[in-house]
């Protein structure tokens, strides 16, 4: 009898009360796709190829990101442009071998390759996922400020 | 030989070491370990000590000492870790970096440098100087300061830090002028000397020697990062040195080749010959498919109906006429296993005696001499000729044809003091090392020989030389006044190279191309063999005519001949149980064959005779009128047009196997990369079409190895007389109509006919040209670069005419390298000098 007593009055109004609390609180879910999350800011998505002011790569060919790649996904062929200088005559990411450490990233001396927040790029072809060059400058995001430099210490390369 | 060299014992680290007398603290430190940073030390260098890196410290000597130009002395005590080493270093780098550009992402050298590793072990991180960098800057289209010196080296002088190597090393091992250093300080620069280009057949090792990437060269810039490739050894493939070479190549393509440093061969210097060869492998235009030819067009079938249609013909072939109606050429550049199973294959199958690798040679004789035979089977040891004190190279422009030769009578010569005489028809480069260039009436050779066997007998008869006697006896009417009278050298000049002969200690008789190729080999030969017994050389050194391409000595071991030694053919004989009865054709004679029809087919691998064989009329003739030729080679050529079934060959990057060099020691090379298309190796072709014609030639790989081992050791040509051998003196004929001797040779940066295809030595020499002296010139009011006539009484040519300064008598030199231009056309196998007459053009 005590049992009963307690259920009814003391237990299930403290359930309700629960559940209509919520009621008029914000929902936690997101809408996705209709919404997207705001990522964290150093969250690592797809990546991207950064460029100077005047267009042309920031990516001399160095090698290092393959170098510093735990997957080896990155395969790069380097090659001298009209002006004699290195570039990346291709620059590939295998998306599916990439594990998104940002490693590449962080060897990168000259500031040309960044991982992004972009992460809906799910295919049902295998093909697709060899990220070339033009699709990586592509995907650079559109900022309101030119860019700015990370590498506090200025290089008195020139 | 030990115990008379004086040692010294020094202490380094507290441990002690003994060294001979002379030897530096670097080299005494690096014999027991101990590794000391450098950047302007060489092995092969002498040291100047400009870098300071090196800096030791020696007790009792106030500051530190670079230890690559201090002599090790007795009692000495070493320090090479001390703190005030460390900041020496320390020091020093920091300084190196004050103006060194911080762009290693973009520079080639990046991974594999000398700064960056010496500065990662011993230098700081950071710099103190606060102003902006040093900077050159040229005329230039970037941003860097490219500037390329040669056809292919770019120079960057900013990476520069003055270590000074390339320029000694330019000066010291290949005697190039061409390279120096500029200005002074902080603003020295390495650079051309003024209207000249790096563009000597060494200059890819400046590359290669240099620390940092102030010269990079342009077959490898850019293109990959040095910890991307794989490391491949291998050996060289064009000339018969034999040097040993690294690939470095990643998926299937190969990036660069470098040296591997052999003391006994190379010395760690290879030609650009050898480092830019290997492009050819896999350059547009590579033969990717079998053809057959159907009507006039070849076209493309697949291997089996190619196998099958050669294995199907050479039946018909040898079961209507005879397997001697079937000839083989197979190239030297083939690996030993590929002539192997080539020379099998005729004798066990064919049982014909036809093959022969010789297809640049006149009038092959059908037996050799015992001479000549002698002569190119002697043993010869590249490093024994730094120990000689006389060196007579006769009939080679020895920096073209083996480089790495010449490197080691340069090095004779100036560091050991050796005498070189050189004895050609024409000047050439190693003349200006020599006391005395000979230059001999072409075609009168043995003429000179002879005279000079006459003087040495002279000589010698007083000395109580047995040998002597007879041989002046032999030569009775003969003086050497009218040998140097034939061949238009002042008696005096022959009597002192008599005199240089008998009074050396040792001596090292390099005989090239010019006699081996020539008809009148065998004269000259036992000209040479007459010498080589009257100077009683079996004791006082070494006398050989050096072989050609990088496998004939390997060929003639392995008896890809149509005449074999007794031995060989013993051997042979109970190896394979049987060998043909029938004498077999050398190539001219397999030709001539062939023009009256007693030839049905030819089998050639990886040779290009059309081109090469020394009578362009003969050949074409020849060869139009065969039933059936195969050729297997890497490029369409003159000789795959003529063909019924063409096969693609691979390239020696693209397999693994032997190569003989002309000292005879045999060396391994692994395959770099997988073959190209649907090509094959020489040996599997060959085996291919045996399989397909009768049966297997090999079990498996060990029996291949074996066979190949047993026929090694058969002792080359064991007998040969020590009796002097009888020979004629010839005078030179000379035909009023076609004044000048005409010599078709290697371009100096080419070898064969292949190496045209590789864009870095086509950036060096692309076309043919006429090679003549500046007299000859002004004569015929010729300039430089101006289209000129060749006529012979077989042919015609027009060609761009180059003024050599390396020149000085009336020859005519012309390149067989290029496909464009069919300089045997001119030549006729019959005659021993051909002649030309030269007729400028006149342009309109």
């Amino acid at each position: 009898m005590v049992d009963v007593i307690r259920t009814v009055f003391i237990a299930l109004p403290k359930g309700f009360y629960t559940t209509l609390k919520h009621l008029f609180k914000k929902p936690v879910t997101i809408q996705y796709p209709k919404v997207k999350r705001e990522m964290a800011p150093r969250y690592r998505g797809l990546h991207y190829l950064e460029v100077y002011e005047d267009g042309t790569d920031r990516c001399v060919c160095c090698g290092l990101c393959a170098a510093a790649c735990p997957a080896d996904a990155i395969y790069m062929e380097g090659a001298e442009n009209e002006k004699g200088e290195r570039y990346a005559k291709i620059y590939e990411i295998n998306l599916l071998r990439c594990i998104y450490c940002g490693f590449c990233e962080e060897a990168c001396p000259e500031e040309a390759i960044f991982l992004g927040h972009e992460y809906e790029f799910s295919n049902d072809n295998r093909d697709v996922f060899i990220f070339t060059k033009e699709q990586m400058l592509a995907n650079r995001p559109k900022k309101e400020k030119p860019f700015k430099r990370i590498i506090r210490r200025v290089r008195r390369i020139f | 030989m030990a115990d008379t060299v004086a040692t010294v014992t020094l202490t380094i680290n507290g441990r002690e070491v003994t060294v001979p007398k002379g030897t530096t603290v670097l080299e005494a430190a690096k014999s027991v370990g101990i590794e000391i940073p450098t950047f302007c030390w060489h092995p092969k260098l002498k040291p100047v000590g400009a870098c300071r890196i090196c800096y030791v410290e020696i007790e009792k000597m106030p500051k530190l000492q670079v230890s690559c130009a201090t002599e090790a002395m007795p009692g000495m005590v070493v320090n090479t870790e001390s703190e005030k080493v460390k900041e020496g270093r320390k020091a020093v780098l920091e300084f190196i970096l004050i103006n060194h550009p911080l762009d290693c992402p973009t520079c080639d050298k990046g991974g594999e440098c000398d700064l960056q590793d010496n500065t990662f072990a011993h230098g700081i991180d950071d710099s103190r100087f606060d102003f902006n960098k040093y900077r050159f800057i040229r005329e230039r289209k970037s941003t860097f300061d490219d500037y390329r010196i040669g056809p292919e080296i770019v120079r960057n002088q900013n990476r520069c830090i003055l270590c000074f190597k390339c320029v000694r090393a330019n000066k010291e091992i290949f005697g190039e002028y061409d390279l120096g250093v500029f200005q002074g300080g902080n603003i020295s620069e390495i650079d051309t000397a003024p209207g000249e280009k790096v563009d000597s057949i060494y200059s890819g090792n400046l590359v290669e020697i240099c620390p940092v990437g102030a010269l990079t060269n342009t077959d490898w810039r850019y293109k990959i990062r040095v910890w991307k490739t794989q490391q491949v050894k291998s050996v060289c493939s064009y000339c018969a040195d034999g040097c040993n070479l690294t690939l470095w190549k990643e998926r299937d393509k190969v990036y660069r080749v470098t040296s591997r440093r052999n003391d006994v061969i190379d010395e760690g210097w290879i030609c650009d010959v050898g480092r830019y060869g290997y492009q050819l492998a896999s350059v547009e235009g590579r033969l990717t498919t079998p053809l057959i030819k159907k009507g006039d067009k070849q076209v493309a079938a697949t291997w089996e109906e190619a196998i099958g249609l050669i294995a199907r013909k050479f039946r018909e072939i040898k079961d209507k006429k005879g397997g001697v109606c079937i000839g083989g050429l197979i190239s030297p550049q083939q690996d030993c296993e590929a002539l192997l199973a080539f020379s099998k294959f005729f004798r066990t199958q064919l049982h014909s005696n036809n093959i022969d690798f010789r297809t640049e040679y006149k009038m092959l004789p059908e037996k050799e001499s015992p001479y000549y035979s002698r002569l190119t089977s002697a043993s010869f040891r590249i490093a024994d000729i730094e120990n000689s004190d006389t060196i007579l190279v006769v009939g080679t422009n020895l920096i073209k044809e083996h480089p790495i030769v010449h490197l080691r009578v340069r090095k004779a010569v100036n560091q050991k003091g050796a005498k070189l005489y050189t004895l050609n028809p024409f000047t050439t480069k190693s003349g200006d090392l020599s006391r005395d260039e000979i230059v001999h009436v072409p075609g009168t050779l043995e003429a000179f020989l002879n005279g000079l066997c006459i003087g040495l007998a002279e000589k010698a008869d007083g000395e109580g030389n047995v040998r002597a006697a007879e041989l002046k006896a032999r030569l009775e009417p003969n003086t050497t006044a009218k040998a140097a009278e034939i061949c238009g050298i002042s008696e005096a000049r022959l009597n002192d190279l008599a005199e240089a002969l008998r009074s050396a200690k040792k001596i090292s008789i390099i005989v090239g191309e010019l006699v081996s190729g020539s008809p009148a080999r065998e004269a000259i030969a036992a000209a040479i063999h007459n010498l080589t017994v009257v100077l009683n050389l079996n004791e006082r050194g070494q006398a050989a005519i050096l072989s050609r391409a990088a496998n004939s000595k390997g060929a003639e071991r392995l008896g890809v001949m149509p005449s074999l030694s007794k031995e060989l053919q013993q051997k042979l004989k109970s190896m394979w149980g049987g060998f043909p009865e029938t004498e077999g054709r050398a190539t001219d004679r397999m030709i001539h064959a062939a023009k009256k029809e007693e030839l049905d087919a030819l089998l050639i691998i990886g040779a290009n005779p059309v081109a090469s064989f020394p009578d362009g009329q003969f050949v074409r003739e020849g060869l139009d009128k065969l039933d059936f030729t195969v050729v297997a080679d890497l490029y369409e050529t003159e000789t795959t047009e003529k063909a019924d079934v063409v096969l693609p060959l691979s390239s020696w990057v693209e397999q693994s196997g032997h190569f003989i060099n002309l000292e005879g020691t045999m060396q391994r090379f692994e395959a770099a990369i997988k073959p190209v298309g649907n090509s094959r190796p020489g040996r599997q072709i060959i085996e291919d079409i045996a399989r397909e014609f009768k049966g297997g030639l090999f079990a498996d790989a060990h029996e291949i190895a074996r066979e190949m081992q047993e026929l090694l050791n058969v002792e080359p040509r064991p007998s040969f007389p020590d009796a002097v051998a009888e020979v004629k003196f010839a005078e030179e004929k000379i035909e009023k109509d076609y004044p000048y001797p005409l010599f078709v040779v290697d371009e100096m940066h080419h070898f064969g006919h292949l190496t045209e295809r590789s864009r870095s030595l086509a950036a060096f020499a692309a076309e043919a040209q006429v090679e003549i002296s500046p007299s000859l010139a002004e004569k015929l009011q010729i300039e430089n670069g101006s289209l000129v006539r060749l006529e012979s009484e077989t042919g015609k040519l027009v060609l761009p005419a180059k003024i050599s300064e390396m020149l000085d008598n009336d020859v005519i030199l012309i390149s067989r390298n290029f496909s464009g231009t069919a300089a045997n056309m001119l030549q006729m196998r019959k005659k021993r000098i051909d002649r030309v007459r030269l007729i400028r053009v006149d342009e309109k």
